[in-house]
C-alpha cells in the first residue's frame, strides 16, 4: 500500500511535537511494508520517500522525475504557530459557517466532497497573511507534485496540510485521513483564528477517517466541529526508544525540576513559574528549575522571573535542538508539564523514558494512558507544590517513581500505533468505500 | 575667554560567550577570545590608530595649545596589550607628547557606585594603580562609568583627596534651563564639576553623519561658528568652558572614516586654534582660570549621558538587569569572603556595565542604539549566558 503523507513538520525540522509523533509514526509503518511518500513545505518542489525504517531516519528528497534532489538541506519557509496576524471575522464566513449543517453520512464511511467546499477553501487561503499564505503556496506544490506519484491513499497531519488533502481527494478520488495532532482550540485556548477554525471544521469533516491523538482531543471535534463520533479513531502517540540508554548527569547541587515546551499559554509556562514561585517561598531548601524551550511568552516569564531576584535559581534555556532537549532531560529530577489544554504531551513520554518523575495536567491525552504520573488539574498549583515537596522530602519515593516511569514507558510502542493505523488504511482502501 | 575640554572615553568591555546551560561544570570559558580580539582589531584599524596618530599630529603642531584629555579603563588596556600591543604603544606615545590628561575612573568601566560602594572605591583604586604603572600619570580629574552622577557620590569621593574635578552630564533636569558653560561646584563643595554640552558634543558624536538632520552635512566652518556664537552667552567677563565630552569610537567607528570626520575634526581644531578668545584646556587646569565662583548644583538622582532619558535606565530599567548585576555583586562579595583569587578578577570583569546595557530592553530610538552596539541577537539571550555564567561560578564558590 502506498500512502501520501502531508504534514508540516519532520526532524530535522521540528517547532513542536508534530515532527516527532510523524517521525515515530511513519518509521513503523514503513517497518510493516507501508510506502509513504511525504511532502514538506519545503521551497523546492520536492518529495521525500519512506520506503524503510532506515529512510524514516534519514528520508531522502526527490524531484517530480523521481531523480534524487542536490543540494541537501532543503529550505523550509519560515513558519511558526504564533497566532497570525490579521486575523478578522468576516461577516460573510460568519453568515456560512452558521447556515452551514454537517455533513450527513451517505453510507457508513463516505464523505463526498461538494466543490463548494473546495470554492470555500480557495476562499479562505486568499487571505493576506503570511501562514495562511503559505498553506495556499504548500497546496498548489502538494497538487503538482503528486501528479507524478502513485498512491491509495492521503494521510493528512493538521490543519496546514488539511486543504491540500481535500483537493487531492476530490482530485483522486481515494480516500482521506486526517490526523489531528492539536486543535486551534488548544493552541489558542479558546477561539483562535476563523481561518484555522474553518479549516480544521472542513477538513474534519469531509475527510473519510479521523484520527485523533487522544480522548481528550476527540472530544474537542466531536463537541466543538461537530465531527461524528463514528469516523474518529483514537490513535494514541508512542514513543521511539533513543539508541542509546538515557544517562542521567548532574550539573547542580540541589534537585532540577524542569519545564519543557514552547512558551505559548497552551503549555501554561506560567502556571510552572508560579509553581515555581511557591516552592522557593514554602520550602527551605534550594531547588533549581528550569524553563526550558522557546516562544512568544520568554520576554514575559523572563522579566517576572528575574523580578524575584531569586538569582540562578530560575533558569532559562533558549530554543533547544533535539541533542540539548535530551540533555536536559538528563540533568532534571522531575518534570512537570501544567499545559491547560494538551492533545497528547510527548513530553511526558520522554520524561518517563529520561527517568524523571513526572507531574501532568489533567487536560491532557497522556495523562489517559500512563499510570506512573501525578495527574494534576492544571490549575491546581498547590497540589503539584505538594506532591512536589513530598518527592524532595522522600528520596526514595522519588527514586521509584522515577523508576517506574522508565519502566513504564517501554510500552508505548509505535509498532502497535502502526498497526492500528494501518487497521484503518485497509478498512479505506480494500473497501473501496469511499467512492460514491 | 571661551576654554574648550575635550574628553574622550576609550575603553572595551570583555564581551561574554555564548555561554549555554548545559557547558556549566564543563566549560569555564567565560569570554568569547575571539569576538573580543575581532572587534578590537576591527576599532583599532578604524579608530585608535588613525585617531591617535591624528591628535598627536594636532598636538605637535600647535605648539601644546592643543591639548584633550582621556578616560581609559583597565579592561580596554588588558585587551590592547594582549590584541594589539601596537594599539598600546600608540597610546603611550600620545601620553608622552604632554598634551594629554588622563582622567580616573573605575577599572571595569562598572555601575558599582550604584550597587556595592567597597567595591567602586577599589575598582577606582586599582584604575588609579594601573593609570600610574601603564603612563606614570597620577589622576585629579574623575568621571564615573558613563558619566553617572549624583550627590552622594561626591561624598564617597572624599576617601579619595587626590581627586578635585568631576565630569558630569550637563543634563537638563539638573541645569534647569541654565548654562552648561559655567561649572559648578558639588553640593558639598567638595568637587569642581564640569558639564558636559551635550548638544555640541552630540553634534559630532550622534548627529555628524545623520543625512535626516537638518543640518546636514556638518562642515568645520559652520560648527566653528556654533561654537564662537557661545562666547554671546559670557557676562560680566566670567570665563567659559565648553566641555566636549564622546566616545572616542565616535572617530572611525560611530562615524565612519567616509563620513569625513577625521577631516571635519582636524579642521574644526585647527579653525579654533586661529581665534583669540578660544583656548584648550585640560579638565584638571579648569580650577586654575576660574575668574569667579561657581554656583553649587545638587543631583539628588543619578544621572548619566546614556540615552535620552539620561539616567541609569539603560542598564537598570528592566527585572533581568536587576536579577543579573545584584547577582553579580552578591557573587563577587562571596568570592571575596572566600578569597577566591581565581574568580574574583571574573566577577569583576562581569560588573562591566556593558553586559547590562545588552540586556535593555527599552524600544524606539534608544532600542535601536542598543541593538548597534550588542553582539546578541536579543536582550534575552544575553542575559541567558550571563546568568549560565554566573551558576557556574557559583558551582565554583561551593567548592
Amino acid at each position: 500500500m502506498k500512502v501520501l503523507m502531508l504534514t508540516w513538520e519532520y526532524p530535522p525540522f521540528i517547532v513542536g511535537g508534530l515532527g516527532v509523533a510523524c517521525h515515530g509514526l511513519f518509521k513503523a509503518l514503513a517497518e510493516k511494508g507501508i510506502k509513504i511518500y511525504m511532502i514538506l513545505p519545503t521551497q523546492e518542489k520536492v518529495f521525500f520517500e519512506i520506503f524503510s525504517s532506515w529512510e524514516a531516519d534519514y528520508p531522502t528528497a526527490k524531484k517530480w522525475d523521481k531523480k534524487h534532489f542536490e543540494p541537501v538541506p532543503l529550505k523550509f519557509y519560515e513558519f511558526h504557530y504564533l497566532e497570525p496576524k490579521g486575523a478578522y471575522l468576516s461577516p460573510q464566513l460568519v453568515s456560512i459557517i452558521k447556515k452551514w449543517e454537517p455533513p450527513k453520512l451517505k453510507t457508513k464511511i463516505l464523505y463526498e466532497i461538494p466543490t463548494e467546499v473546495l470554492e470555500r477553501l480557495n476562499f479562505l487561503l486568499s487571505q493576506e497573511n503570511s501562514l495562511i499564505s503559505k498553506v495556499r503556496t504548500y497546496t498548489e506544490n502538494v497538487i503538482e507534485i503528486s501528479k507524478n506519484l502513485d498512491f491509495n491513499l492521503i494521510h493528512a497531519h493538521d490543519w496546514l496540510t488539511y486543504t491540500a488533502g481535500l483537493f487531492l481527494k476530490k482530485f483522486y478520488r481515494i480516500p482521506l485521513v486526517t490526523h489531528i495532532h492539536a486543535t486551534e482550540f488548544d493552541r489558542a485556548l479558546g477561539f483562535g483564528h476563523p481561518i484555522i477554525h474553518e479549516i480544521e471544521y472542513l477538513g474534519l469533516n469531509f475527510s473519510d477517517r479521523v484520527i485523533a491523538v487522544s480522548k481528550y482531543t476527540s472530544n474537542i471535534i466531536k463537541e466543538h466541529y461537530k465531527v461524528s463520533g463514528e469516523k474518529i479513531k483514537v490513535v494514541y502517540n508512542a514513543f521511539l526508544p533513543p539508541l542509546e540508554k538515557p544517562q542521567k548527569f548532574k550539573k547542580f547541587r540541589e534537585p532540577v525540576i524542569l519545564f519543557l515546551g514552547r512558551l505559548t499559554i497552551q503549555k501554561g509556562p506560567g502556571i510552572f513559574l508560579e509553581f515555581a514561585k511557591k516552592i522557593i517561598n514554602t520550602y527551605g531548601k534550594k531547588v533549581r528549575f528550569l524553563i526550558a524551550g522557546a516562544g512568544e511568552m520568554e520576554r514575559h516569564l523572563m522579566l517576572e522571573a528575574a523580578s524575584l531576584g531569586m538569582g540562578t535559581q530560575i533558569m532559562f534555556t533558549g530554543f533547544l535542538t533535539r541533542q540539548e532537549v535530551e540533555s536536559a532531560l538528563s540533568m532534571s529530577d522531575i518534570v512537570v508539564m501544567p499545559s491547560p489544554s494538551e492533545p497528547f504531551g510527548l513530553v511526558a513520554l520522554e520524561a518517563m523514558s529520561f527517568g524523571c518523575a513526572l507531574i501532568v495536567s489533567k487536560q491532557s491525552g497522556v495523562s489517559e494512558i500512563i499510570e506512573n504520573a501525578y495527574k494534576v488539574d492544571f490549575w491546581d498549583v498547590e497540589k503539584m507544590v505538594n506532591i512536589v515537596i513530598d518527592l524532595l522530602e522522600n528520596p526514595d519515593k522519588l527514586k521509584e517513581s522515577q523508576e517506574k516511569a522508565q519502566e513504564e514507558v517501554q510500552k508505548f510502542r509505535w509498532s502497535d500505533r502502526a498497526e492500528e493505523v494501518i487497521g484503518i488504511y485497509r478498512e479505506l482502501v480494500f473497501n473501496k468505500a469511499c467512492f460514491i | 575667554m571661551l576654554y574648550i575640554i575635550f574628553y574622550f572615553q576609550v575603553h572595551q568591555p570583555f564581551r561574554i560567550s555564548k555561554y549555554k546551560i548545559f557547558d556549566i561544570k564543563d566549560l569555564v570559558v567565560y569570554f568569547d577570545e575571539e569576538l573580543n580580539k575581532y572587534i578590537f582589531n576591527k576599532v583599532s584599524e578604524r579608530c585608535y590608530l588613525p585617531a591617535n596618530n591624528l591628535f598627536k599630529e594636532l598636538i605637535e603642531a600647535s605648539d601644546g595649545r592643543f591639548k584633550i584629555s582621556f578616560s581609559i579603563t583597565g579592561t580596554f588596556i588588558e585587551q590592547a596589550k594582549k590584541y594589539r600591543p601596537d594599539v598600546y604603544e600608540s597610546f603611550l606615545d600620545l601620553v608622552k607628547t604632554g598634551g594629554v590628561e588622563l582622567l580616573n575612573e573605575t577599572y571595569y568601566h562598572s555601575l558599582s557606585s550604584i550597587f556595592d560602594l567597597n567595591e567602586f572605591l577599589e575598582q577606582v583604586k586599582e584604575h588609579e594603580e594601573l593609570i600610574k604603572r601603564e603612563f606614570g600619570f597620577i589622576p585629579t580629574v574623575f568621571r564615573n562609568t558613563e558619566l553617572i552622577y549624583f550627590d552622594k557620590l561626591s561624598d564617597i569621593l572624599l576617601s579619595l583627596p587626590q581627586i578635585k574635578t568631576v565630569l558630569i552630564e550637563g543634563a537638563d533636569k539638573i541645569l534647569k534651563g541654565e548654562s552648561p558653560l559655567y561649572p559648578r561646584i558639588s553640593y558639598n563643595h567638595a568637587h569642581l564639576l564640569l558639564l558636559k554640552h551635550y548638544k555640541l558634543s552630540d553634534d559630532i558624536a550622534f548627529r555628524f553623519s545623520d543625512k535626516a538632520w537638518d543640518q546636514y552635512p556638518l562642515t568645520a566652518e559652520k560648527y566653528v561658528s556654533w561654537v564662537k556664537n557661545l562666547t554671546l552667552i559670557e557676562r560680566e567677563g566670567k570665563n567659559l568652558y565648553l566641555n566636549l565630552f564622546m566616545d572616542y569610537e565616535t572617530f572611525g567607528e560611530h562615524q565612519w572614516k567616509e563620513s569625513g570626520i577625521f577631516e571635519f575634526i582636524k579642521r574644526v581644531i585647527e579653525l579654533l586654534l586661529k581665534e583669540k578668545d578660544i583656548v584648550f584646556l585640560l579638565p584638571s587646569e579648569v580650577n586654575y582660570t576660574l575668574n569667579y565662583k561657581p554656583k553649587t548644583i545638587s543631583v539628588p538622582e543619578p544621572t548619566s549621558w546614556a540615552d535620552i532619558e539620561r539616567d541609569l535606565s539603560a542598564w537598570l530599567s528592566n527585572s533581568l538587569q536587576w536579577n543579573a548585576m545584584k547577582t553579580c555583586y552578591e557573587l563577587l562579595k562571596k568570592a571575596k569572603e572566600k578569597e577566591r583569587k581565581d574568580l574574583i578578577p571574573i566577577l569583576k570583569k562581569l560588573t562591566t556595565s556593558d553586559h547590562f546595557y545588552y540586556m535593555c530592553i527599552k524600544y524606539f530610538q534608544d532600542g535601536d542604539v542598543h541593538k548597534y552596539f550588542s553582539p546578541y541577537s536579543s536582550p534575552e539571550e544575553v542575559y541567558r549566558y550571563y546568568m549560565n555564567i554566573l551558576s557556574d561560578i557559583e558551582e565554583k564558590l561551593e567548592e
